[in-house]
This record gives C-alpha cells, sequence and structure tokens, in this order.
C-alpha cells in the first residue's frame, strides 16, 4: 500500500471517528442537526448514483424518499412491524418502485426524463393525499421510539449514519467495479455504450433502484423520527431540487462531492439563517445561480487543481457564452 | 351537467394553454426549460394587483403593462445570464432556472409577505346563461378571448416578421443562423422576452380569476409542462390543444373523482403521455 | 468456411428500399470490402449487421446461428464488434478506460474481472500504438490517435468479426498505408474482417474479396482485381474516371 493511499485512509479514519463521537459533546439540538447534514448526504450521494454517474438526472427522487416514508409509517402503524423490517422495507419497496417505473421512464433522455420522473413524484403526492390507506392528507403517525429523550437523538444520528455509509461505500464499490464503467459509458455517450456491448438499461434499471433503495431508507429514517408525517414535506419537490443542488455544489459524479455539498449548504443556510432570518432563502437562490455559473463542476473540482486562480472561475462562461 | 363542465374545463384551459405557450416558446427555440416560469406568472399576476390597488387601473388595461415589464426582465435575465452559460448541457440550465425561480420566489415573498391577495372586480362575479343550459362567467370568456388574441399575435410575429424569421432559424441550427448574419444573443434575449411576456399576461389573467400569492408559481410551472408535453412542441397550437385537453380532463375528473385529486390528473396524464408518445398529440405539426 | 452471412437482407424505411435482397458471405479469416456509391446501403446494411434496426426481412447468421434482430450489446458479446466512421470515444474517460470498457463489456468479458479488463486493455492499446497516451483524456486526442482507439476498443472486445465502417475518412496517404498495415495485422491476429470503404487506395491495398452494393442491390461479388476490372461497377460507381480504381 503506498504511502499516500495509507494516509488517505488514516485521514478517513480519523473523519470518522470524529463523527462517530461527536454526538456524546453536542447539546440535542446539534446532533439533530447533524442527522439532518447526514440525511441530506444519503439523499444527495443516492441521487448522484443516478443522476451523476448515469447522466439521467432525475427531478422526481423525492418519490422514493416519501415512499419510503410512508411505507415506513404504513408498515409500523398498520401492519404493527418493529422498525428494523419497516425500515428494510422502505428500501426494499423503494428499490422495487424505481425499477417498475424505470421500465418506461428510463426509455426517455434529458429533458423528457426529468420531467417524467417529476411528474411520477407529483402524482405520487397527490395519489398519497387521497390514499385511505396513508390517512390522505391528515398525515399518519408513528409509534414512538421507547428510549429516552436523549438516547432517541443518539439513535436516529447513527442509524442515518450507518445508511450514509453505506451508500457511499456501495457508490464507491460500483464505481470501481464493471457496473460503474457501464454507468459512465451510457452518461458519455450511450449509443456506444450500447455498440461496445453494455447493456444499458440493466445497467440504468439497476442505478436507479440503488438510487432509490437509498433513497428510501433516508425517508423511513425521517418518518420514524418525525413520528408524523404528511403528504407534502416528504414529496415536495424542494428536496429534490435541493438534493440536486447539493450533488451539484459540491461535486456531481465524485464520490465525495455530494456529501461535500450537503454539509456545506446546510452549514451555510444554516448561519444565514441565523443572520437574515427573512431572506435567508434569497441567499440560497443567489448561491445556486452563482455556482452554476461559477463552479459548475462544484468544490470537489477545485481540490484537484493544480493551479487555481480568479481564471478558473470563468471557464464555465468561456466555454458555454452564446 | 357535464355540457356545463366541459365548458368550464375549456375556459380554465384556455387559461393553461395561454400559461404553457411562453414555455413551449423558450423550449422549442432555445431547447431550455425554464423551472422558473411560474414565478414570471406570479410577478404578471402581481403587477396587475400593484397597479389595481395602488393606481385604481383596469385589470385588463394592465395587461399591457405586465407583459411588456416581464418583457424586459425576461430579456434582461437572458442577456446578462442565461446567455453566459447557454452551451452549457440542459442540465446546467436547468439548474440555472431553478436558482433564478428561487430567488424570483423569494424575494416576491420577502417584499410582499406570503398573505393571499385578490384582485377584487365589482364585476368579477358576472356571469350570463345560454339557454337555461350553461352558466358562463364573462371574466373566464374574456380571459379566453385574450388568450386566443396573445396567440395569434405571437404567431404573427413568428411567422410574419423579419425577427419571427430569425427566430425559428436560430431555433433550427444556431451555427447556420449565425453564419447567415443573425444575432443570435439578441435573438434568444427577445424569445425568452417573449416567452416570459406571455407568462406575465398569463399571470394577470390568473388575478383576475383567482387568489394570487408569492410561492403561487410552482405547480403552475408543473401543469404548464403537461400542457406543453400534452400538446407537442414545435407549433403555437399545441400549447393551445394541451390546455384544453387539461382544462377539460381535469373538469371531468374532479367532478368524478373530487376536487382533491386535481393534480393527480394532471401528473398522471404528463407520465402516460411521456411514455406513450413523448412527442405529444401535435409532434411536428408545424 | 462462412463465418458471417446475409441472406436476402431486405431494409425499408417507409416505403423506401435501402437494402434490396442482398446475400453476403464473409469467409473465416477473409478481408472482405463493402464499397458502393453514397446512398448505395452501405451503412444501412451495416446497421442491420450490428443490431441498430431489424431487417425488414432476411437473416444474418453468425457462425451458423441466426442473429437476426439482436440488439447491438449483443451482437457485441457475441464476437462482432464496429469501429465507427465518426468516431467518438467516451470524452471524460481517459484512452485506457475507454478500451477497458470494451474488453469489460465485449466478447471476452463475461469471465474476465474490472482489473483483468484493464490489463488486457493496455496489451491492445499497445498493440495499436497508443502506449504512451493511456492516461491522456480521450477528448484531447488528435483525430488520427482518435482512430486508434477506436480500433483498439473494437480489438478489446474480443470479437471474432469486425466491421470497419469508413475509418479511413479524413486520413492522409501515409496514415492511409499504416492503418492499412494495422488492419493486415488484426487478420493476422486471427480475426476476420468487413470493411467499408470510399477510399479505394485502401481497398486496393487490403481487400482479399469485394462487394459492392448500388441502390440497395448487390451488383458484383468477387476478388479485389475482378470487381474492380467490373464495367458495371465502374459504370456505377466512377462513371468515366476508373483511372482513380487504379491509383
Amino acid at each position: 500500500m503506498g504511502n499516500n493511499t495509507l494516509r488517505n485512509y488514516f485521514i478517513y479514519s480519523l473523519l470518522l471517528l470524529g463523527v462517530a463521537v461527536f454526538p456524546f459533546f453536542a447539546n440535542n439540538f446539534i446532533i439533530r442537526f447533524g442527522t439532518d447534514i447526514l440525511m441530506f448526504g444519503v439523499m444527495a450521494s443516492a441521487w448522484n448514483i443516478i443522476g451523476g454517474y448515469t447522466g439521467y438526472a432525475s427531478f422526481g427522487n423525492v418519490v422514493f424518499f416519501g415512499l419510503g416514508a410512508y411505507t415506513t409509517a404504513v408498515l409500523m402503524e398498520k401492519a404493527g412491524l418493529n422498525f428494523a423490517a419497516a425500515f428494510l422495507g422502505a428500501g426494499l419497496g423503494s428499490a422495487a418502485f424505481a425499477i417498475i417505473i424505470g421500465l418506461p421512464v428510463l426509455r426517455l433522455r434529458g429533458h423528457y426524463f426529468a420531467i417524467a420522473t417529476l411528474g411520477v413524484a407529483e402524482a405520487m403526492k397527490a395519489l398519497v393525499q387521497n390514499l385511505d390507506i396513508t390517512e390522505g392528507n391528515s398525515g399518519i403517525y408513528l409509534p414512538m421510539l421507547n428510549l429516552s429523550v436523549r438516547a432517541q437523538y443518539y439513535f436516529f444520528f447513527y442509524i442515518m449514519l450507518a445508511t450514509l455509509i453505506a451508500t457511499l461505500v456501495v457508490s464507491y464499490l460500483v464505481l470501481h467495479a464493471k457496473l460503474g464503467y457501464s454507468l459512465i459509458a451510457i452518461r458519455e455517450d450511450e449509443d456506444s455504450a450500447n455498440s461496445v456491448g453494455i447493456n444499458t438499461t440493466a445497467a440504468k434499471t439497476i442505478a436507479f433502484a440503488l438510487s432509490g433503495f437509498f433513497t428510501g431508507l433516508a425517508g423511513s429514517v425521517y418518518a420514524y423520527q418525525q413520528a408524523f408525517i404528511k403528504p407534502d414535506p416528504v414529496f415536495t419537490v424542494e428536496s429534490t431540487l435541493k438534493m440536486i443542488v447539493m450533488a451539484v455544489f459540491g461535486g456531481i459524479g465524485t464520490l465525495f462531492g455530494p456529501l461535500l455539498g450537503a454539509i456545506s449548504i446546510e452549514v451555510l443556510s444554516e448561519i444565514l439563517s441565523n443572520y437574515f432570518l427573512v431572506a435567508h432563502t434569497l441567499f440560497f437562490g443567489g448561491l445556486v445561480i452563482l455556482s452554476i455559473v461559477f463552479i459548475p463542476k462544484g468544490i470537489a473540482d477545485i481540490t484537484t487543481q493544480k493551479k487555481f486562480g480568479l481564471l478558473y472561475f470563468l471557464q464555465n462562461i468561456r466555454k458555454h457564452r452564446i | 351537467m357535464v355540457l356545463q363542465i366541459i365548458i368550464n374545463g375549456l375556459l380554465k384551459g384556455g387559461l393553461y394553454a395561454l400559461m404553457a405557450i411562453g414555455m413551449s416558446l423558450i423550449w422549442g427555440v432555445m431547447d431550455i426549460i425554464n423551472i422558473a416560469h411560474g414565478s414570471f406568472i406570479m410577478l404578471g399576476a402581481f403587477t396587475t394587483y400593484w397597479l389595481f390597488t395602488l393606481l385604481g387601473i383596469n385589470p385588463f388595461l394592465s395587461l399591457i403593462a405586465s407583459i411588456a415589464l416581464l418583457f424586459i426582465f425576461g430579456y434582461i435575465i437572458q442577456k446578462y445570464l442565461i446567455n453566459l452559460i447557454i452551451r452549457a448541457s440542459a442540465f446546467i440550465t436547468l439548474v440555472l432556472t431553478f436558482g433564478i425561480e428561487i430567488f424570483i420566489n423569494n424575494l416576491a415573498q420577502v417584499l410582499w409577505s406570503a398573505d393571499v391577495r385578490m384582485v377584487q372586480l365589482p364585476y368579477g362575479a358576472a356571469n350570463f346563461s345560454i339557454g337555461g343550459f350553461v352558466t358562463i362567467p364573462i371574466m373566464r370568456l374574456i380571459g379566453f378571448l385574450i388568450v386566443i388574441i396573445v396567440t395569434i399575435i405571437l404567431f404573427f410575429i413568428l411567422n410574419r416578421t423579419n425577427l419571427g424569421r430569425s427566430i425559428r432559424a436560430t431555433s433550427q441550427d444556431l451555427d447556420a443562423a449565425r453564419l447567415v448574419g443573425v444575432d443570435v444573443a439578441r435573438t434568444y434575449s427577445v424569445t425568452f422576452g417573449l416567452g416570459v411576456g406571455a407568462a406575465g399576461a398569463a399571470g394577470t389573467l390568473w388575478s383576475i380569476l383567482f387568489p394570487i400569492t408569492p410561492m403561487m408559481g410552482g405547480i403552475l410551472t408543473l401543469k404548464s409542462f403537461v400542457v406543453v408535453i400534452i400538446g407537442g412542441l414545435g407549433s403555437m397550437v399545441g400549447p393551445l390543444i394541451g390546455g384544453l385537453v387539461l382544462g377539460v380532463t381535469e373538469a371531468l375528473g374532479t367532478n368524478w373523482l373530487g376536487a382533491t385529486y386535481e393534480n393527480l390528473i394532471g401528473f398522471t396524464i404528463l407520465v402516460l403521455v411521456l411514455v406513450i408518445r413523448p412527442k405529444g398529440i401535435m409532434a411536428g405539426a408545424d | 468456411m462462412a463465418i458471417l452471412e446475409g441472406k436476402k437482407v431486405t431494409k425499408r424505411f417507409a416505403g423506401l428500399v435501402a437494402v434490396d435482397k442482398v446475400d453476403f458471405e464473409l469467409k473465416q479469416g477473409e478481408i472482405l470490402g463493402l464499397i458502393g456509391p453514397n446512398g448505395a446501403g452501405k451503412t444501412t446494411l451495416v446497421n442491420v449487421i450490428a443490431g441498430a434496426y431489424p431487417p425488414s426481412d432476411g437473416d444474418i447468421l453468425f457462425m451458423g446461428k441466426r442473429v437476426t434482430g439482436l440488439k447491438p450489446y449483443q451482437i457485441g458479446r457475441l464476437g462482432i464488434s464496429r469501429a465507427f466512421q465518426i468516431v467518438k470515444p467516451f470524452p471524460g474517460m481517459t484512452v485506457k478506460e475507454n478500451a477497458s470498457v470494451g474488453a469489460m463489456f465485449g466478447a471476452g468479458g463475461k469471465n474476465r474481472s474490472a482489473k483483468d479488463a484493464i490489463i488486457k486493455a493496455e496489451e491492445i492499446l499497445e498493440f495499436v500504438g497508443l502506449g504512451k497516451q493511456m492516461n491522456v483524456l480521450a477528448d484531447k486526442l488528435s483525430v488520427a490517435s482518435r482512430k486508434r482507439l477506436e480500433i483498439a476498443k473494437t480489438l478489446a472486445m474480443d470479437p471474432e468479426v469486425v466491421l470497419f465502417d469508413e475509418v479511413m475518412a479524413g486520413l492522409n496517404f501515409s496514415e492511409i498505408d499504416r492503418a492499412v498495415d494495422l488492419i493486415k495485422k488484426i487478420r493476422d491476429s486471427g480475426i476476420t474482417i468487413l470493411i467499408i470503404e470510399h477510399v479505394m487506395r485502401a481497398i486496393k491495398r487490403v481487400c482479399d474479396r469485394i462487394f459492392v452494393l448500388h441502390h440497395g442491390q448487390k451488383i458484383a461479388d468477387g476478388s479485389t482485381a475482378e470487381v474492380l476490372n467490373d464495367k458495371q461497377v465502374i459504370k456505377a460507381y466512377l462513371g468515366r474516371r476508373y483511372k482513380e480504381l487504379t491509383g
């Protein structure tokens, strides 16, 4: 093992250790904030699998989050299952939905795929708002966790952390396996990928299913944590847009980019909302605009630059202006 | 009674069509999906509201103001922002328009608060009956007529003017158009302006018929997608057909299933159309 | 032995017959040329063979088995690879990654791990002369290097048959000669080749046999010398300027 790799592993282990013990030194509010960051980390990284590696920018990934949340709620509240079973069920259910909906929808490309996925998410929200089993717009309560308040905060933090680690590990494995090569080939040139022997339909479907699986898990934890869910917050298009912005800001198509983006944007939002209670979402919009114009490849790309200066920010405009 | 429901649907469908025309123009010519579309509709609505509330200007007159103001606004945004990275991937422009949407929506909320507002016209509820069978609200009828007029004007601009020729040329082949001397940057800016202006007109009409808030744009953008997809890109008639189809289907569907099913109907149609015939009903009709 | 055969292959597009009952036979180990004027149906025929779309009528047989209507990735995995005219490597990947993809998913890919595929890719890249550019991003290559990469990707798939689809376009004389040498080297390594070309200099130097399409129909089929002197071919293809044939 080369010096560099050893050093990287050491740094990652240190970071992981830091994250793992941090709840013991923080108050509940901070732990919850950390859990939220981890949750967005999962969602952004899961989106990255279909949107970043494969190049199929889904604008409806929140559907998996909502499905995960509602599957958990229904399984626990109505079928009396414990959280472990509901958690797994949520992930698998979302993955299954991804495969089913992927059949027609993954045949579309570019804009049309984006809008189709958006339509699916909105349709699902509308459906959930009208069904009895999901209690329509009134919302579902979930059983309370039988732990002390403090312990509950720990519980959700560590489950979300485990989910994030699983998402990243799977992403890493995919990236270095044949599947990863096939996804990137599809992103770069789908017709060539077909010619070179890649079963693009199968590859895309697997990517979509993985994306759905982990997003579903995040939704599951969220539901149990909230103990009460309604259709609008768990199916809102804002969540998808947030996932996408985080992935882009951090570095789309990279392993840690989306997580980086999730951390940066959540922290920035929190700081801004403390100083500018009313106008902080305004800044978020401005941030999105500035990032996509000046750093479309995200922060992760900046770290790979050998020489870095003002010119870096102008690259995008120079290459792509009318 | 079914006929009444269909008529209601057609009238609302006309409004949907006007909302979607701007999006269809921008998408068809520049291959840009404007996520901020609903925000511009909202701005048009608020333009009319403020002109009415502060200056007592008749909403139908303020139509001109809202179209003009939004045209200028759209022109500026295209020229100084979107044109900077327009040759990047479709995804990048999508994220850009998303950022614009957040910015405009929240700016409006900061300036005008999230309160729901209405343009209250004394004659707002006026209607007339045809043979005692169907009732037609006059405001909606006027709205529908304005939709037709705006569509005709846009059609005229696109097909009978030099500007329109430039627009159609750049939509077919950007580089070829540039080579024959078309100022593509300006053409794009004008096109975006026209699309946004149309959105402004839709906003004005909306404000006369429905309550308005700064966050109203989101669902309207989504509905515009549905209309554009149903009708297909590339023709002026597409959004009209799409709008009417959506309006009538929603009217019949909500009557049968209940008002809460309104959105489900539209989005189900969207997904079905995309899966079965992505190019829409009027594909390539131009 | 015929490794690839077409029997009465026909392809219609909304009323236009692009390929009309074409029979052809590619014998194992040979280099067969496919020529014809523009619009003769060459590309359509190759698209049918490669699985881009199924024929309207007729069959394609590979090693005696029907492969009509299979999808492009299935055709690739069976052992028929195609090198494209308009060379499009995967732009965001390096040269090595591009070739690796071929090694991973082609006919030899099934039992090969990702790591082994990369090693195989490196061998192939040396073979085509790109050994020194393995870590260069594909979109930074020169046109000639890109064509070599295309061939590398194709070879990495462990094909029995390679379809070279107008790969000589845009090359100068010395580049053409080098490409001809490479193609012969490839044949010598045991691969059968079908080469679709306009560049007569190449066709004359590399093909054992040729068949000719015109208006979708086969009008000649035989050894290189026979076909290039056939009056019908000369009339259809070159008009009176047949001196170019002998160039």
